[in-house]
């Protein structure tokens, strides 16, 4: 239901500050009708009608015509259920039924309620054919309502929203004698009229109506999915992505980037031990003090144990092979002298 | 953390030089900075040596990949991957799970779904994750095999590749129009699943949007609603792009969309930016609708949070463009306006392959203001990478000149002439057409020849009508004596160009082409070669206009020869011009003839 209140504060402000601020407090007798209506589905409709409801009453001076208000404020209240809101639509029918054509006459209440209403304004001639707009341009839109035409709806609103600015038809015969002409002359003009554009329409590409389905979930709702493996159409979307740019390095040092970044080039500032990481967490003495290695199985002393010695000594120097190789390798000789055991004790060797 | 700051840094130091550096106009595209004789000259030369590079790096590739037992010593520390060899065959033969998560890696479709049938007969059970990886490779190549791409890119490529100028390696199956054929594997699997998830019906259902078959996806989507199941948003993204082509009517359409998003919504499923490109994407084949929707959908956007990206606006823009309708245009221009202020100062990424078309639908009017900010924009950071490929950059790129020619002052558009060209773009024959016009406006003939030297260069120099417009430009008045001793020059150039002496294909000589160079060579009195010229016309039989004759006449009067003006009525009455009496009047009136010559 938020996004009915939203499109209410639209409308509300796209009347162009001609309609008195006492609309602000008819909020609240918007929220209310729309708010005990269940039927999804048809929501759309109903929240409009709501709306249309609410509007009339919006565009009365609170102060001066409260019976006014008041008369129209019961009736969408006692109305909780939308079959109830066919009254309204007849009720409106009544009026435009007694007017020959809907943008001619208007219920004479309203046109009094607007014609007070536009009396405490400064401008009152002005206030009042901008009410008096404002209510045929409703009566407009419930008659296509009535006659169950959505798009035109859609239309008549978009039509609204663009009417409601008088200063920019101003605009636009300039914009078409700038084009009639391809001529060279009017390139000044042009920078002048498109920093005002700037600064005037800037809004009007996201202030429209929105298609009203989604809203905005909150923090808490906007729990991050799980990240998902990529999935082959991950990967051809990337593809495609990519041949969709131009990658191509256009000088040297992009190039370098390029490679960096696939592997092929060393990373700037140069650290020697790229590519070492791991190594990096084991501490050198494990590298260089291999001897505990030799204190199980192998003889303490003897010809063995003097070429272990040497063995280890010539491992420690070896900066190529990672301490897990090195141990790998002690081990090898550790069972290589295990089965030769038969062989040693032969030939006399001390073992222990 | 350590590794976020170590993946900043790698790059950092090369990035901070790259920015000292800027584009140096004078020279050719970095990638063909090698050899000076093989820098691309016109835009035939740099298609063919972007595509032999590229050819040359798939080749290599290539070899590598067939024969890895000769690359297998590793030199390199620390280790590259990426220069080893790649794994293109299979290794595991048996009948298992491993085998067929193997082949699927690999992308062998046939070969997966023989080892999914072989394992389900076996009565093995294959796991839902593999079952997925299985369906999503069927469905994305509709069962078939995808095109190696390990084979050396040839230089007969195909009609739609041709266009692509640059060489760049493209799958065959991006352009073929693959169909889903009926009752093929990834629906025979997906039929004898026990259980179905999200994720099989997102398989199915995109793929068969991919490749064509858009009723079956939207009944498999009315399955999976019958199902009670939730779709996911890729799901509902494939949906709404294939929405135009299973409804006829505008509104229909529009319908079918606004439903699906209303349905979206009550499943739960967040929209993306995906999601609206495509509504926006759709709304262009909605004919007069689309102006309203495409709005309320970027407001949409903007109220769910979700940043509109470029290919956004370009649809947008197409909704609101309608050639030639006086009111419309003003509109475009309008939120061409908008969207420009909205852009501004952004630096772009990538998000939607529709992306880079925005850049050319921008120049598509008469506002060289609005030219001039997309440019700055374009220029400004990584932005223009998102120009495309060279096709599109050479779109891009050719209509800024064109405006720049129409709109601008001489000496702004050989500016962006030098900036531009030959280092960004190598302009058709439209282009220079347009530059001629320039110059013509802004009367700096005299700087033609310099000009006819860039058309050889660009190879232009068959180009007849170019050439053409180029001789009358000059032809059409009397210059100052250099500028015309410049054009005489430049007119005998020209005459070689016709002659093929250059070794080029030589063109057919016109009317028109040999009387302008006569009357060049004449002003610049040359006048040996202008008589040349005259036995020319004989030879190729085409007769010389009367101002020529003319002029041939004064020239003879000024330098007092008769004799030459009596040949020159010789001459004409061979050519039976009817103008012929009257150049014989006047040479008896101009010059003392002797008898003989009467």
């Amino acid at each position: 239901m938020a996004e009915q209140r939203e499109d209410s504060a639209v409308l509300k402000t796209s009347e162009g500050g001609a309609a008195p601020q006492g609309g602000v407090t008819v909020e609240q007798e918007v929220g209310k009708p729309t708010q005990v209506k269940g039927d999804v589905a048809k929501s759309g409709k109903e929240s409009l009608l709501g709306l249309l409801g609410a509007m009339k009453v919006e565009v009365t001076n609170k102060k001066k015509l409260k019976n006014l208000k008041a008369k129209q404020r019961y009736e969408p209240a006692v109305k909780p259920n939308p079959a109830a809101l066919e009254s309204t639509i007849s009720m409106f029918q009544k009026a435009t039924a007694e007017s020959s054509a809907h943008s001619e006459t208007l219920d004479p209440d309203l046109v009094a309620a607007a014609s007070a209403a536009a009396s405490t304004l400064p401008n009152q001639s002005q206030a009042e054919s901008e009410l008096l707009r404002q209510l045929r341009r409703h009566e407009a839109v419930t008659e296509a309502q009535r006659k169950g035409d959505m798009s035109n709806l859609g239309v008549i609103i978009a039509d609204m929203k663009v009417g409601r600015r008088p200063n920019r038809q101003n605009a636009r015969p300039a914009n078409q004698i700038r084009f009639d002409d391809d001529g060279q002359g009017y390139t000044h003009d042009r920078s002048i009229t498109a920093e005002l554009d700037g600064v005037r329409r800037r809004r009007n590409l996201f202030s429209g109506k929105r298609l009203g389905i989604f809203s905005p979930t909150t923090d808490e709702d906007k729990t991050p999915p799980p990240p998902a493996k990529p999935t082959i159409w991950d990967v051809d979307f990337a593809n495609h992505l990519v041949l969709s740019t131009n990658q191509m390095p256009r000088n040297g040092f992009e190039e370098m980037i390029q490679w960096t970044r696939e592997g092929k080039l060393w990373q700037y500032p140069v650290n020697n031990e790229a590519g070492l990481e791991e190594e990096a967490s084991v501490p050198f003495h494990e590298h260089v003090f291999l001897e505990k290695h030799l204190e199980e199985g192998f003889p303490s002393q003897g010809p063995v144990r003097h070429f272990m010695e040497l063995v280890v000594s010539g491992l420690s120097k070896n900066p190529y092979v990672t301490v897990q190789q090195k141990k790998e390798h002690i081990a090898w000789f550790r069972d290589y002298f295990q089965q030769k055991t038969d062989i040693l004790q032969e030939a006399d060797v001390y073992l222990n | 953390l350590m590794m976020f700051l170590s993946n900043r840094s790698k790059e950092a130091v090369l990035e901070a030089l790259a920015s000292t550096v800027n584009r140096d106009p004078t020279a050719y595209k970095y990638q063909f900075q090698d050899d000076p004789y093989l820098a691309p000259r016109t835009s035939a030369e740099f298609k063919l040596f972007s595509l032999s590079q590229e050819s040359g790096r798939s080749a290599a590739k290539y070899f590598i990949n067939s024969n890895p037992k000769f690359f297998t010593k590793d030199f390199a520390e620390p280790h590259i991957p990426c220069l080893m060899p790649e794994k293109v065959s299979l290794l595991l033969e048996e009948v298992s799970e491993e085998a067929l998560k193997e082949r699927i890696s690999l992308r062998k479709v046939k070969a997966a779904v023989d080892m999914y049938d072989q394992l389900l007969q076996a009565g093995t059970g294959v796991s839902m994750e593999t079952t997925h990886d299985l369906l999503d490779l069927i469905c994305l190549y509709s069962d078939r095999e995808p095109v190696q791409e390990g084979g050396p890119e040839t230089e007969d490529v195909s009609a739609e590749e041709a266009n692509r100028s640059k060489g760049r390696i493209r799958r065959a199956s991006d352009f073929l129009k693959t169909i889903w054929r009926e009752n093929n594997n990834a629906e025979r699997i997906f039929n004898l699943l026990p259980e179905r998830d999200t994720h099989c019906y997102s398989a199915l259902i995109r793929g068969m949007i991919r490749h064509g078959a858009y009723v079956k996806a939207f009944d498999m989507y009315t399955d999976m609603l019958n199902n009670r199941m939730t779709a996911d948003v890729r799901i509902f993204n494939a949906l709404i792009s294939g929405a135009p082509e299973v409804r006829e009517k505008y509104n229909e359409r529009w319908d079918l969309i606004a439903e699906l998003l209303n349905q979206m919504n009550q499943q739960k499923v967040q929209p993306n930016l995906l999601t609206f490109n495509s509504v926006l994407k759709a709304l262009r084949r909605c004919g007069s609708l689309a102006r309203t929707q495409a709005l309320h959908t970027l407001s949409e956007m903007k109220a769910l949070g979700i940043a509109p990206s470029l290919a956004s606006f370009d649809h947008t823009l197409a909704a609101f463009y309608k050639a030639g309708k006086h009111s419309d245009i003003t509109l475009h221009t309008d939120l061409l306006q908008e969207v420009m202020s909205e852009l501004a100062g952004s630096s772009f990424t990538c998000q939607d392959p529709d992306d880079g078309k925005l850049w050319s639908v921008c120049l598509d009017n008469k506002d060289i203001e609005l030219a001039y900010r997309v440019q700055s924009l374009v220029e400004a950071g990584e932005n223009w990478r998102l120009l495309g490929d060279s096709h599109q950059q050479t779109i891009y790129y050719g209509r800024f000149f064109s405006l720049l020619c129409m709109m601008e002052h001489i000496d702004v558009v050989l500016k962006w002439y030098r900036k531009l060209i030959p280092s960004l773009y190598y302009p058709n024959v439209q282009g220079m057409r347009d530059l001629l016009q320039a110059l013509d406006t802004d009367s700096r003939l005299d700087l033609l020849p310099t000009i006819w030297k860039d058309i050889q260069l660009l190879g232009h120099a068959n180009k007849s009508e170019l050439i053409e417009e180029l001789l009358a430009l000059m032809a059409r008045e009397t210059h100052s004596p250099e500028v015309q001793e410049s054009f005489a020059v430049c007119a005998l150039d020209v005459k070689s160009v016709f002659n093929g002496d250059r070794g080029t294909l030589s063109l057919e000589w016109s009317t028109s082409a040999l009387c302008h160079i006569t009357s060049l060579l004449l002003r610049a009195k040359r006048t040996q070669e202008a008589w040349e010229m005259l036995q020319l016309f004989k030879a190729k039989n085409r007769v010389p206009s009367e101002e020529l004759m003319n002029e041939f006449l004064l020239e003879c009067h000024a330098a007092g020869a008769p004799d030459r003006a009596v040949e020159l009525v010789q001459l004409s009455a061979a050519f039976c011009l009817p103008a012929t009496p009257r150049l014989a009047q006047q040479t008896l009136k101009d010059f003392d003839l002797t008898d003989e010559q009467r």
